[in-house]
């Protein structure tokens, strides 16, 4: 009775047909059901990303930034200092 | 079988003629029994409680002599709650065991082993799953106060008895919709609503599951004294005979007493023990000048309750209700219960949606303080999605959320700042987490300064009333000798040693409120 | 002949759980829009099950053990009931009732779940638990939703639980899913013939339930039933993708949830990874937890690319990472408030609050900066000036937060936000406070990851 063939099932499963997908729901922030039940590796988002650059790095920024604004606001800084203690 | 699975349950598979239950001594049945010869004293022989099966006469050690035959659906349904596939992750073995007792014997005990749909009662693992959603979905509705369908059941299934027991929203919809006045439970009541520990959230919000023997004996008593009040029909008899019958609408109170004992509902209210409204009216202006002039709290909580409930079985829901869930939940803020304060607070959440008036911004304002102290930052989401454009322009809710955001931020300075300058009665909650803050502001303080701060600085930065009173906090925490005096003035020597033990404390405080605040 | 029948026979001759699922999938199709109808004037209800049983023994030729056999016929039954049910939509819309095809779906589900532990199915056929289960949630969330429009007002006058009853079906439809988690995590079947298969499948489906109930507690015993049971699971790697990539996506909003951003930051960036891509609102969502994660854990900001990803996210976060990148406080606060509704709604607010230490610690690294160098010494490499009064601090957070001449800014607060950022580990130095001095680390580790 037992049927060993299991991963083949998982596999086949793929082909599950969800163009079919619910006419009934429509709910608008749920995690929505995948149309394929699973997809190699070259269709994730890791591999169409560094596809498309080279890497995941530039997914992510540094939160600061070294603009050559400095000088602006070295002289912003001073006419402040200035000011606080001129009302002193 | 394997192994884990009780012998009871694999002999409850077998034929109709296996016992159920096996003759075990379970302890768990002991309080049971106990209570039930106080529950229908006149009558010990009316149906046995002790789940012994007829066919385990031979190998019996039974203490009661008569025996019940266990009809085929019970033994279906304990056989159904065993079965692996019906159970539930996070329900223990224990408390479904634990709950399936107290159906059966509850059946047993009000003689309904044969009138309960055993099919259609849900499994003992949902019911106690159910409580638990219940908690978790932070809809911890007290009891009497569950929502009252309009339509009228045409008639009262017999297995409300058991199924009462429930308050949730499933059996309620579950093929019978029992209205849930009657579903509250005769023999329910375990917990003592008055003498409760202030801490335990749970408890109060699950009150119908507590089941520590020590309450079941508080409850017995207390039962045996509602018996000769008359709260309810303690005839075995008559209430075998007849379900009472569902009033059709709310109540309309008859009682002229102005001060009553609480009691939980155990049948329909009684329009002769039930108060009016302005008998109720003039009930809060007693109840205000004896909390003035006693300063009694069990008493106030107590006649409070009652007052809720008379409200409540009426369906008196106007500025009147209002003000007495309000009333209570700054009385209960006053004398730090949170337990019944976080009840009033649900209540009026619910009350202010509708508009009735009140002080609506005054309790949001505590609410946000509130999921502060219990650090629950999913319920916090949910007071902040409540809050309306107007809400946040009032003085009250916009303290109660710079609070917020200046913890949030690790802005002491601010956050001791609004301490001192705390709207309404906001400071009796603050002062529940203002120590805990006061120890993450040292940690960091002990950590950025160097080499010392005056105490002077801690009194006014961390809201001290004295410098005493923040040398006495700080020793609390770290040893003696990182308090120095130098000319004239106390330091406190900042620096690695320190910042650790602070640390260390900080830590602690906040573990011990994530267990608290945890339901 | 029904091509539900037809998928049924070609998923039993095959072996096929998915062919077999198909069969259960009430719905028509583009390719055949009377799907539904065709079965169910296949029989009535009084012969339906004998009609089954000709058809699957004689007229396919099916063979199938007896109790199996008598097992898809109770369940078949029961579907045919249900799309009855369905169908009143169609046919009498006066009369259809989501309620009612609820529980008769239900009824599909339990005696599938009985089939399992009682009549000897097989591994190959959990597809069928899926979309019985699937639709289970489905009928459930509909029926919700029809019993509150036609009961609301007995809700709404009513105490204070006001939501009382809103969600029975779905609370239902999660003890009946939570039976077939438990029919699958419990297997004791070799790992090839065990439903643990499903395991995941079934766990989010109750993790989508659990969420809409709002008892996001739940989801955690289910975590925990599964950890208990690691040593017997698969790996993760060897389940289909859409099972683990939902799945990494609920445990990480879990985490999230709790506040646990390490955590969920790992199970987020899994889901990401993972992910198909051409998901959109699936990576749309994952970001939406990701992103915050990110500034939490690794003070980092999502690129324009990333965003790119979902134009929703690029403008919910857009300015408020300009402004944490600037150090302009005033900007950070203004877009926090712009978003407040949003942030809170999705539940994201929180974390991005914690944005502003950022943002803090870039306009006081920009003190910092402007402060220049000190002599150099004998040909050393030139080292910045590391001692700054309080003062300069104050000043910068006037330019941040757009003071006025009028609004007076407390140096004590001043002091407090930086050792704040000290304490955090944000800044490296200490503060004197009674030469009113700053003492920042000298060696590029003043602003420790900023490369000064």
């Amino acid at each position: 009775m037992s049927n060993t063939q299991s991963q083949e099932k998982q596999a086949e499963a793929s082909q599950q047909p969800q163009q079919q997908k619910a006419t009934v729901l429509e709910e608008d922030d749920e995690f929505e059901d995948f149309p394929v039940d699973d997809w190699s590796e070259n269709e994730t988002e890791q591999a169409a990303g560094s596809a498309a650059n080279g890497n995941n790095v530039h997914l992510w920024e540094e939160s600061w930034d070294d603009d050559d604004a400095a000088e602006d606001f070295s002289k912003q800084l001073k006419e402040e200092l200035k000011k606080v203690e001129a009302s002193h | 079988m394997s192994s884990g699975i009780p012998p009871w349950r694999a002999s409850a598979s077998t034929t109709t003629t296996t016992p159920v239950y096996p003759n075990y001594t379970t302890p768990a049945y002991i309080p049971v029994q106990a209570r039930r010869s106080l529950t229908s004293p006149a009558s010990n022989s009316t149906t046995p409680v002790s789940p012994q099966p007829t066919t385990a006469t031979t190998d019996s050690n039974s203490r009661k002599p008569k025996r019940v035959e266990w009809p085929a659906p019970v033994r279906m349904y304990v056989q159904r709650s065993f079965a692996p596939e019906h159970q539930i992750p996070g329900v223990s073995r224990e408390e479904m065991e634990t709950k399936l007792k107290l159906v059966i014997t509850e059946a047993a005990q009000s003689d309904r082993l044969d009138k309960i749909d055993w099919e259609k009662l849900p499994l003992p693992q949902i019911m106690v799953q159910n409580d638990k959603t219940r908690i978790l979905a932070n809809s911890e509705a007290s009891t009497w106060g569950t929502p009252f369908p309009t339509q009228t059941p045409k008639h009262i299934p017999a297995g409300d008895e058991v199924t009462k027991k429930r308050k949730s929203a499933e059996y309620q919809t579950d093929s019978n919709g029992y209205p849930p006045w009657r579903q509250t439970n005769k023999t329910n009541a375990f917990e003592d609503r008055i003498t409760y520990s202030p801490t335990d959230k749970r408890q109060r919000i699950d009150f119908k599951n507590s089941s520590s023997k020590s309450q079941a004996n508080l409850e017995m008593r207390k039962k045996r004294f509602e018996e000769g009040r008359g709260m309810y029909g303690s005839s075995p008899s008559s209430r075998g005979a007849s379900p009472t019958p569902a009033p059709t609408g709310p109540v309309v109170g008859r009682c002229q007493d102005l001060e009553k004992n609480y009691f939980r509902l155990t049948s329909a209210p009684n329009p002769d023990t039930v108060r009016p409204l302005p008998v109720l009216m003039k009930t809060l202006d007693l109840l205000k000048k004896k909390w003035k002039k006693d300063n009694n709290y069990t008493y106030i909580c107590d006649q409070f309750k009652s007052l809720r409930q008379d409200l409540t079985v009426q369906h008196i829901k106007n500025e009147f209700t209002v003000s007495v869930y309000e009333i209570h939940a700054r009385i209960a803020l006053e004398k730090g219960d949170l337990g019944e304060y976080n009840q009033c607070q649900t209540q009026l959440r619910a009350l202010y949606a509708q508009q009735l008036g009140g002080h609506p911004t005054e309790f949001k304002a505590y609410r946000v303080l509130y999921f502060i102290h219990t650090r629950n930052w999913t319920a916090m989401n949910d007071a902040l999605a409540d809050l309306t454009p107007a809400d946040k322009q009032n003085h009250a809710v916009k303290h109660a959320l710079d609070v917020r955001s200046a913890l949030a931020l690790g802005n002491y300075h601010r956050f001791f700042q609004l301490y001192l300058d705390t709207p309404n009665m906001g400071a009796y909650l603050m002062d529940m987490f203002v120590d805990r803050e006061r120890l993450s502001a040292l940690a960091a303080i002990c950590k950025a300064y160097k080499p010392d701060v005056k105490i002077r600085f801690i009194t006014e930065e961390l809201g001290f009333e004295s410098d005493e009173q923040s040398a006495r906090f700080i020793l609390d925490h770290i040893s003696e000798e990182m308090l120095q005096e130098r000319d004239g003035v106390v330091r406190l020597l900042t620096g690695g040693k320190a910042a650790q033990l602070f640390e260390l404390s900080k830590t602690e405080a906040h573990r011990v409120v994530d267990i608290k605040g945890q339901i | 002949m029904s091509s539900i029948l037809q998928d049924f026979e070609d998923g039993q001759r095959h072996g096929s759980g998915p062919r077999l699922a198909l069969a259960l999938t009430p719905v028509d199709t583009p390719q055949d829009p009377d799907r539904l109808k065709s079965f169910y004037s296949f029989s009535n209800s009084a012969q339906i099950s004998a009609s089954l049983r000709y058809y699957l023994c004689q007229t396919c030729g099916l063979k199938i053990p007896k109790q199996e056999l008598n097992a898809w016929i109770d369940i078949l039954s029961a579907y045919w009931k249900a799309v009855g049910e369905i169908l009143q939509f169609n046919e009498f819309p006066s009369r259809a009732s989501w309620v009612r095809v609820f529980d008769n779906w239900k009824e599909v589900a339990n005696l599938l779940i009985r089939a399992y532990s009682n009549s000897g199915f097989e591994n190959w056929t959990i597809p069928c638990l899926y979309v019985v289960g699937k639709y289970l949630r489905i009928f459930a969330s509909k029926a919700d939703a029809e019993t509150s429009s036609q009961g609301s007002v007995a809700y709404l006058q009513d105490d204070a639980s006001t939501d009382f009853g809103k969600d029975a079906k779905t609370e239902e439809a999660a003890r009946v899913l939570n039976r077939m988690f438990t029919l699958c995590l419990n297997d004791r079947a070799p790992i090839d013939e065990s439903r643990k298969w499903g395991v995941y499948y079934m766990t989010n489906l109750l993790f989508k339930t659990y969420f809409k109930i709002n008892a996001v507690g739940l989801s955690k015993n289910l975590l925990r039933a599964l950890s208990a049971q690691s040593k017997e699971l698969p790996d993760l790697e060897d389940f289909p993708k859409s099972h683990i990539v939902t799945f990494k996506y609920f445990v990480g909003v879990i985490y999230f949830l709790d506040e646990s951003y390490s955590e969920a930051e790992e199970h987020l960036a899994y889901a990401w990874r993972f992910c198909h891509k051409n998901a959109m609102k699936n990576k749309e969502l994952i970001l939406t937890y990701l992103v915050p994660c990110h500034l939490v854990t690794t003070h980092t900001l999502p690129s324009k690319k990333l965003l790119s990803h979902a134009p929703r996210l690029e403008a919910l976060f857009r300015s408020l990472c300009d402004c944490i990148r600037k150090g302009d406080l005033h900007g950070f606060d203004a877009a926090m408030t712009a978003g407040e509704e949003e942030f809170v709604k999705r539940r994201i607010y929180l974390p991005l609050e914690r944005g502003r230490d950022i943002a803090l610690r870039n306009l006081f690294r920009k003190v910092f900066i402007a402060g220049g160098f000190e002599e150099a010494k004998d040909g050393q490499p030139p080292i910045r000036r590391t001692r700054i009064p309080v003062a300069e601090f104050v000043a910068a957070l006037r330019i941040g937060t757009h003071a006025d001449a009028r609004t007076r800014i407390d140096i004590d607060e001043v002091e407090c936000l930086l050792s704040n950022l000290i304490y955090k580990g944000l800044m490296k130095g200490y503060i004197a406070r009674e030469r009113g001095m700053i003492v920042l680390s000298k060696g590029g580790t003043a602003f420790p990851g900023t490369g000064v």
